[in-house]
């Protein structure tokens, strides 16, 4: 029990570490900056619509303007943030020789990742409620409803990120810089997000009955059940549209949260793999 | 001991991806069979409301359209499973008779849970795989839109899923799209609009607010440029059963534009609004469908002015008694509204209208002089009724009421055209017709008719009038033959090859 306590208590300062050396860096306060913008600057975009319109129509047209703008703002700065800091924590400390420091101290290389991790989700997690704090507000503002379908649209934004963090992370241990994780990071989220199309692959392969035809529908299937589908969480937008305040029906939600939780786990299974190979 | 670790951490690795992907398969299970349940929503939405009508996809010469056929399939599976299930109360003898259960069932909102189930279950496992491979081949027309369902039906070639290219912001694409349009209608490009919009609701068939304003600015916007066609210069529209120039074409596309939104929004009362009256009440004055689909509007969660619209086109379509029980069930829940109570008498006025009406056509067929005068003293008692009625509304002679002061003078016009007394008739008439604008078209009708059967001579307003009305009644006489003709000639080749 105190072994584990042990443990968790090493991984969890290693983690705050990790989140304050996180939040001072730069680029990610330049990303959520923008961001910020971004959501708050949604409303002004609306007023290139026209005002000649019919019914309530024109407040639907800007609320769903504002929706998807701030989505999408959150996906693709939340993304970069995630991106960038997965990619960098570890280097970083390889690079500034302060992993040598934490490992020649009683903490395993195990722990060390791990805290590592937990630190990247910390800040991950709060940028993302920043970002979804400042839309929730804004929506409340604009339809006078408490968005709650919105929390469950930025926990599922929040599990999405998860699956890339924990692969870019897993690259990241390889690497002696940020630049080659970053670039596989982004990579990985665009395959993630192509990853439907190798189904229309496997379903358009053997039409011409050549046998490597059948040989590429075949490696097209067994990667699309292998790889991430990020557009499994293409819900995150879709759930936004429900009925105000219903709760959402749909039965995805945690069958999805428990997807992204193993592929996190294969992600940080693979990282470990990698890091305990690394020369020290 | 390293390489053995390592063997186990691969193995782990292994072993967690696998569970990761047999994961990924139950989502993409789930899925699915959200796809397959979205879409039995929506097409029996179809079957219930457009079954009557000949969609574009059937009358193109793209590949055969499963859609019904899948859908009997789906019923036919799921008629055992269903046996105990309710029906919406509201649901008609003649629905009952011909619809399938689970095309009732999926009328309710209430019921969506039942059928979640069955689509998750096995009992639909065959019909849910064909759904998925005519939806990769595209022979289930949920996945086109309207203005040109020919070419996404037909494309040829590697067609990489849309929704892909966008990395999933395609809603913020559609919305970009939609900002284009509104750009075209500011600067006047009506016509640069259409293809847009069909881009905007392709990009994000959810996007309701594209398919109402799209919709309104085909139904109203673009036609109101144009002038109305000369009858020769139409064209039949066998799935319309209309001719139509360019400029009315507009209005069934836009309600084919809102059809197709129904069809990926069942749920969505809007829709089923603007369809029943914006279009079908408002633009092609067609009743019926305006009840119908203002019906199907109430159905679903709408707001509280929406069963008002449907009960003013039930009297526009004649059914005065479920309007009066409409407005009365409207009066429980908001006892105050005046308009309510103004509605409930005016129905009850066209009833004791009608009933005057019918007595009055019966004087005509009486054997004996004895019967005749019997009849006539019976129509102007209801007469009385009617009166009372118009007055309770609109006060003596309906004074305080435009409307029920013209109801009034119609009464006695009828009275009088009865006693052939048509000079005068049509002196009340011409002045009642001008009391109240709802009461024009009937009272220029009216005196039309009394001056034909007088010999009175017709302004020339009324000349051009029936002359329209010939004409368009010939060339839809003539079209309709034409179309029947080739019809059969197309049947006979068919037949043939």
């Amino acid at each position: 029990m105190s072994a584990a306590s042990s443990f968790f208590r090493g991984s969890w300062t290693i983690a705050v570490y990790t989140w304050r050396e996180g939040m001072r860096k730069k680029t990610l306060i330049g990303f959520l900056i923008l961001s910020i913008l971004t959501i708050f600057g949604s409303t002004f975009l609306t007023a290139f619509l026209s005002q000649t319109t019919v019914g309530d129509a024109q407040v639907d047209m800007e609320l769903k303007l504002v929706k998807d703008i701030c989505v999408t703002a959150i996906s693709i700065f939340g993304i970069l943030i995630t991106i960038f800091i997965s990619a960098s924590v570890v280097p970083n400390e390889v690079e500034n020789k302060v992993v040598y420091t934490i490992l020649s101290k009683p903490v395993r290389r195990f722990q060390y990742l791990f805290g590592k991790f937990l630190g990247v989700q910390l800040i991950v997690i709060i940028n993302l409620v920043l970002m979804g704090g400042l839309f929730f507000v804004q929506l409340y503002l604009k339809q006078h409803v408490l968005p709650t379908l919105l929390l469950w649209s930025i926990l599922l934004t929040y599990f999405e990120f998860l699956i890339v963090s924990a692969f870019t992370f897993a690259i990241s241990c390889s690497a002696a810089s940020a630049v080659l994780p970053t670039i596989a990071g982004l990579f990985i989220y665009f395959t993630g997000n192509l990853t439907e199309y190798l189904k229309d692959v496997t379903a358009r392969a053997g039409q011409t009955e050549n046998a490597l035809d059948v040989l590429i529908g075949k490696i097209a299937n067994a990667l699309y059940l292998i790889l991430p589908n990020l557009q499994n969480f293409s819900l995150k937008s879709s759930i936004l549209y429900l009925q105000p305040n219903d709760p959402p029906r749909d039965v995805q939600i945690p069958n999805l949260i428990i997807y992204a939780l193993f592929y996190a786990l294969s992600g940080y299974v693979l990282s470990y793999w990698i890091f305990r190979r690394k020369e020290l | 001991m390293n390489k053995s670790s390592n063997l186990k951490i691969g193995l782990l690795l292994a072993a967690v991806l696998a569970v990761s992907a047999w994961q990924g398969q139950r989502i993409q299970h789930l899925r699915e069979s959200e796809m397959f349940f979205r879409w039995i929503i929506g097409e029996s939405a179809r079957a219930r409301m457009f079954a009557d009508t000949q969609t574009l996809e059937q009358e193109n010469d793209g590949p055969k359209m499963m859609d019904s056929e899948l859908l009997q399939r789906v019923s036919d599976a799921a008629q055992d499973h269903l046996r105990d299930v309710s029906v919406p109360d509201d649901v008609t003898d003649k629905e009952k008779g011909t619809l399938s259960k689970l095309v009732l069932v999926a009328a309710s909102e209430s019921q969506e849970k039942t059928i979640w189930d069955l689509v998750c279950s096995d009992v639909l496992a065959a019909e849910r795989e064909d759904f998925l491979k005519y939806s990769r081949e595209k022979k289930l027309s949920s996945v086109a839109s309207v203005f040109d369902t020919e070419a996404v039906y037909t494309e040829g070639g590697a067609s990489v899923n849309i929704g892909n290219i966008f990395l999933g912001f395609r809603k913020i694409a559609a919305n970009f799209v939609w900002l284009q349009v509104d750009k075209y209608w500011h600067e006047g490009l009506l016509f640069r609009m259409v293809p847009l919009m069909k881009t905007c609701v392709m990009l994000d068939p959810t996007f309701v607010d594209a398919y109402l304003m799209g919709a309104w600015h085909l139904a109203y916007n673009i036609p109101v440029q144009m002038d109305e066609t000369p009858e020769p210069l139409k064209k039949y529209y066998p799935q319309y059963k209309a001719r139509l120039g360019d400029k009315e074409l507009y209005y069934y596309v836009a309600a084919d534009f809102l059809k197709d939104g129904i069809r990926k929004n069942p749920r969505n009362y809007k829709l089923y609004f603007d369809l029943g009256y914006t279009i079908y009440n408002l633009k092609l004055k067609d009743y019926a469908n305006s009840v119908k689909y203002l019906s199907e509007a109430i159905r679903n969660k709408h707001d509280k002015w929406v069963p008002r619209m449907l009960y003013i086109a039930m009297e526009l379509n004649g059914q005065f008694e479920e309007a009066q029980k409409g407005w009365e069930k409207y009066l429980e829940n908001e006892p105050e509204n005046a308009t309510a109570k103004r509605f409930i008498i005016r129905n009850r006025g066209r009833i004791e209208d009608r009933k005057a009406d019918e007595a009055l056509s019966k004087v005509a067929d009486a054997a004996t002089p004895e019967e005749a005068q019997a009849a006539r003293e019976r129509a102007y008692a209801l007469q009385k009724e009617a009166v009372k009625v118009w007055e309770e509304m609109g006060g003596p002679d309906g004074e305080d009421d435009p409307y029920a002061a013209a109801r009034i003078m119609r009464l006695k016009a009828k009275r009088m055209l009865q006693q052939e007394r048509y000079v005068e008739a049509v002196a009340i008439l011409e002045h009642a017709r001008f009391t109240s604008s709802e009461f024009f078209e009937e009272a220029s009708g009216m005196i039309i008719e009394a001056k034909q059967k007088a010999d009175i001579p017709l302004s020339l307003s009324e000349k051009l009038a029936i002359a329209r009305r010939e004409e368009a009644a010939r060339y839809l006489e003539e079209s309709k033959a034409q179309a029947e003709a080739e019809a059969k000639m197309q049947q006979e080749a068919n037949t043939q090859k």
